[in-house]
């Protein structure tokens, strides 16, 4: 922050996402938004890194030459089990927002983007393999990966190109590793938004930053948000 | 006594109001929030010269006492104060709750023993590609890191 390097220590919870404190300053930081909620960086913001929740398949795939956290042998027996994600779904809530037919434990893929939220029910977008929609105007394309539970946000936009790109779905086993392709180029594309052959060869498209997050948490965060539901056929 | 009182009084709500409002499974307003981490930004600070004046208030009602009665509570209120200073110090989410990984080592993305469904948060900064498994980070929730040159903390 402003050139100095802050070291972040749990300290504390509200409405179930965690606060964090900075040993440096003593500023209290809430963990959802990475805004300092209390203290001499009060109304500060850090700044977001461009993650993705994948399995540990895709990502080997991706990045052999990449290092994973080792965690501490002397706390792994407290390390979740295999199911945790079952388990946290029966937990219950201190904040409900029961709108738009939600449920406060769906999980949901956040967008925030051009002054808007949108959050894409999770199940629904692993059904569709592939969401073309718009956040604040701005045309987003969510794809699934083929172990059908990792998901990236793109631009739906080729650089270069002013068509709408048309993206469609591929099944990667008999095309080579790619996932989608595009009808305006013709070009196939992998689920890293870069094109692996075609007119658009060694373009990517534009990463777009989305949270994986349960609705009362992710609604709580953005009171203005709408719902992508896969539409009804 | 008064003064040893207003020590205990003070040295208690320092320690036991953030503990009452930021817990799990309690809902928190906005308002509330504020007031419990202002409290807690402060009662580390508060507590030492709440001790301090226990202290000093229980030397002095021990010389005023002649009875044993009156010096065991003397001592007691001095040493209740002490202990609460003390509790002002943990922090019981990093320290009995969960534990840091406060110096986090890495493996290579082959030798990783992980299953092939486990979720990982990934990042790439600067070309150099760095995952956190969720089922560790679900324990530890901060990590902080350097990733290809860049200081981060990856939270979960």
């Amino acid at each position: 922050m402003a050139g100095r390097r802050l070291t972040f220590h749990l300290a504390g919870i509200n409405n179930q996402n965690f606060l964090m404190r900075d040993a440096e300053t003593g500023t209290y930081w809430q963990q959802i938004s990475g805004r300092a909620i209390s203290g001499p960086l009060a109304g500060q913001q850090l700044a977001l890194i461009l993650s993705d929740e994948l399995t540990y398949k895709v990502w080997c795939e991706e990045e052999p030459s990449g290092t994973v956290l080792a965690g501490v042998p002397e706390y792994a027996s407290e390390y979740e089990v295999k199911d945790w994600d079952k388990r946290m779904k029966r937990t219950p809530t201190v904040i409900q927002f029961p709108e738009q037919g939600m449920s406060s434990r769906d999980l949901v893929l956040g967008i925030r983007t051009a002054g808007a939220s949108r959050g894409y029910l999770y199940d629904r977008v692993l059904a569709a393999k592939l969401v073309k929609d718009r956040v604040g105007g701005e045309p987003v394309l969510l794809v699934v990966g083929a172990d059908n539970q990792s998901v990236r946000a793109f631009r739906d936009r080729v650089p270069g190109h002013e068509d709408a790109p048309d993206f469609f779905r591929l099944n990667s086993r008999e095309s080579g590793g790619a996932l989608m392709m595009d009808a305006a180029s013709g070009s196939r594309w992998d689920f890293q938004g870069c094109a692996i052959s075609g007119p658009a060869q060694g373009m990517c498209l534009e990463r777009v930053a989305m949270l994986k997050d349960y609705w009362f948490d992710w609604r709580n965060y953005n009171p203005g948000t709408t719902i992508w539901r896969q539409p009804s056929r | 006594m008064l003064v040893a009182c207003i020590c205990l009084a003070v040295s208690l709500f320092c320690v036991a109001y953030p503990l009452y409002v930021i817990r799990p499974f309690r809902a928190q307003g906005p308002h509330e929030l504020t007031a419990a981490l202002a409290v807690l930004r402060f009662s580390g600070v508060i507590t030492i010269f709440s001790a301090l004046a226990a202290i000093a208030a229980g030397i002095e009602l021990w010389r005023q006492q002649a009875r044993t009665r009156g010096r065991a509570i003397a001592i007691a209120l001095a040493v209740t104060v002490c202990v609460l200073a003390a509790l002002a110090r943990v922090n019981v989410y990093e320290q009995l709750m969960f534990h840091p990984d406060a110096r986090p080592a890495f493996v290579s993305a082959m030798a990783a023993k992980i299953d092939p469904d486990d979720k990982l948060i990934v990042v790439k900064v600067n070309g150099v590609a760095r995952a956190y498994p969720i089922r560790t980070m679900g324990y530890h929730h901060v990590v902080n890191d350097e990733v290809g040159g860049k200081a981060l903390v990856a939270t979960y």
